[in-house]
């Protein structure tokens, strides 16, 4: 196991910046700590090895921005999650003729396909237009060919029965080499696009934004910035997700929304 | 604030896993106001458990109870709970962060994630204690914490209800304080309480 300092993570951080771009600065310190620690591990490096290999540019320094920044992902995850959304959410936004969501931090496209479900199975589907974003092309080039490990889709099946889905997951795709590729019919109403949060800016107006789990990257300066973005993103009475250990304490936009689940963190935009 | 909470920050870090709910109750009962550290409970836990353990608990102790959320600031005087389905990581800030890298161990909260983070926090660390379970998660990090000079326990692996996580932590590092049957209550409190660090 390779421990880091943080005098270490900053020269790295810096080093990264000069090298690639990319900007580590409103990044949650101890989780990157842990993060780049576990890289080293991981790929038997040491410090001074890891600085020559990206100084030398090359893939290094990419592979280790995205190992540093993906996040975690199920189909349905927090299946509780997705009851509140087609109680509480869908059903306000089915008098809309058109609807636009962004899944901000999509990852591999778990969430905008379990989104693309629910709102097929609310019929509201085929007047809805989901984007989901991620600051990584390399995931989102898997997102886009909507293909998953066989050996993911027992845990997502659970999930969407424990989310009262209204058929089988597996009616959604289908097998082949030991993959489940989803229907294509899903991937119509889906935009998978490059953007960054913490550099990019509001793209359109959406009628609900779900950012589960992404906050928790930031540090408190980034997530203020982070959370204005998400707020003006949003159209008035505009729905905005977080993940089940995320609210909007700390987010400078707690004056803004009205709570309308406490537990699952799901808030609308009031003002 | 209180008096106590605005002395330097002193951790206690108590891990555990199987077996060891019954004694994270029992170490509530002696916690009286004002405490003067934070004490940090990273039980390991399902991803689905939903039970609240402030509201769960609030029998045990009047010391305020936490389950900490990112970026909640780490005080003394109040006991904190790691939260399911994710690291509880502790800044050098004196904040809270939580993260969601792979499980250590199968675990999320894993022990050693909360751990090392206290130790490369640069905070004062009053103590760090292992109890009864069944993996080998919290051994690596009590291990480190040792190593740096500040107070390690763990639980007699004789006594512990499943023994294989305390008896790691004695496997890696053979130096931890072991808390026997008898005088683990006294021993803990006398932690709990003790003003020199």
């Amino acid at each position: 196991m390779v421990l880091l300092e943080y005098q270490e993570l900053e020269l790295l951080i810096t080093k990264v910046r000069e090298i690639s771009g990319f900007d580590f600065s409103g990044y949650a310190r101890p989780s990157l700590l842990r993060r780049a620690s576990r890289y080293l591990t991981k790929h038997a490096m040491d410090l001074s090895e890891l600085h020559i290999h990206i100084e030398q540019g090359g893939k290094t320094v990419y592979d280790f921005i995205q190992e540093l920044t993906v996040n975690y992902s199920e189909m349905f995850r927090d299946p509780d999650f997705f009851i509140s959304v087609r109680s509480e959410i869908l059903t306000y936004l089915a008098s809309y003729p058109a609807i636009r969501l962004w899944i901000a931090g999509c990852a591999s496209g778990e969430e905008a396909f379990s989104m693309a479900i629910l709102l097929k199975e609310a019929g509201l589907f085929d007047r809805s237009l989901i984007y989901g974003t991620d600051l990584s092309e390399r995931v989102l080039s898997s997102a886009r060919e909507g293909v998953f490990g066989l050996g993911h889709m027992r845990t997502f099946s659970e999930n969407y029965m424990l989310a009262e889905g209204k058929n089988s997951l597996s009616d959604y795709y289908n097998v082949a080499y030991n993959q489940a590729i989803m229907d294509p019919n899903l991937r119509k109403n889906i935009v998978f696009s490059l953007h960054d949060l913490t550099g990019d800016g509001v793209f359109n107006e959406f009628q609900m934004v779900s950012c589960r789990n992404v906050m928790i990257y930031f540090n408190l300066e980034q997530r203020q910035k982070v959370f204005k973005l998400l707020y003006e993103s949003l159209g008035m009475f505009g729905f905005l997700c977080l993940g089940k250990r995320e609210t909007l304490r700390y987010s400078g936009v707690e004056e803004n929304f009205r709570i309308i689940d406490a537990h699952l963190n799901i808030y609308q935009k009031i003002k | 604030m209180t008096e106590q909470n605005r002395g330097p920050l002193n951790l206690v870090l108590i891990g555990g896993s199987s077996g060891s709910f019954v004694i994270f109750e029992q170490i509530l009962k002696l916690a009286t106001r004002p405490l003067p550290c934070a004490v940090i409970f990273v039980l390991h836990r399902g991803k689905s458990s939903m039970a609240n353990f402030p509201f769960l608990f609030k029998a045990k102790t009047k010391v305020r109870m936490e389950e900490p959320q990112h970026l909640d600031p780490v005080e003394n005087d109040c006991i904190y709970f790691a939260v399911p389905d994710y690291h509880l990581l502790i800044g050098p800030d004196k904040r809270f962060y939580l993260d969601d890298t792979d499980k250590d161990f199968f675990s999320r909260p894993s022990i050693d994630a909360t751990l090392i983070s206290a130790l490369q926090s640069g905070i004062n660390i009053r103590a760090a204690m292992l109890f009864s379970g069944a993996s080998q998660d919290g051994a690596l990090g009590l291990k480190l914490i040792a190593e740096k000079g500040f107070a390690t326990y763990v639980q007699n692996p004789d006594f512990a209800e499943v023994p294989r996580m305390p008896a790691e932590a004695l496997k890696q590092y053979g130096r931890h304080h072991i808390l026997d049957d008898k005088t683990i209550f006294e021993e803990i409190r006398s932690v709990l309480y003790s003003y020199s660090t």
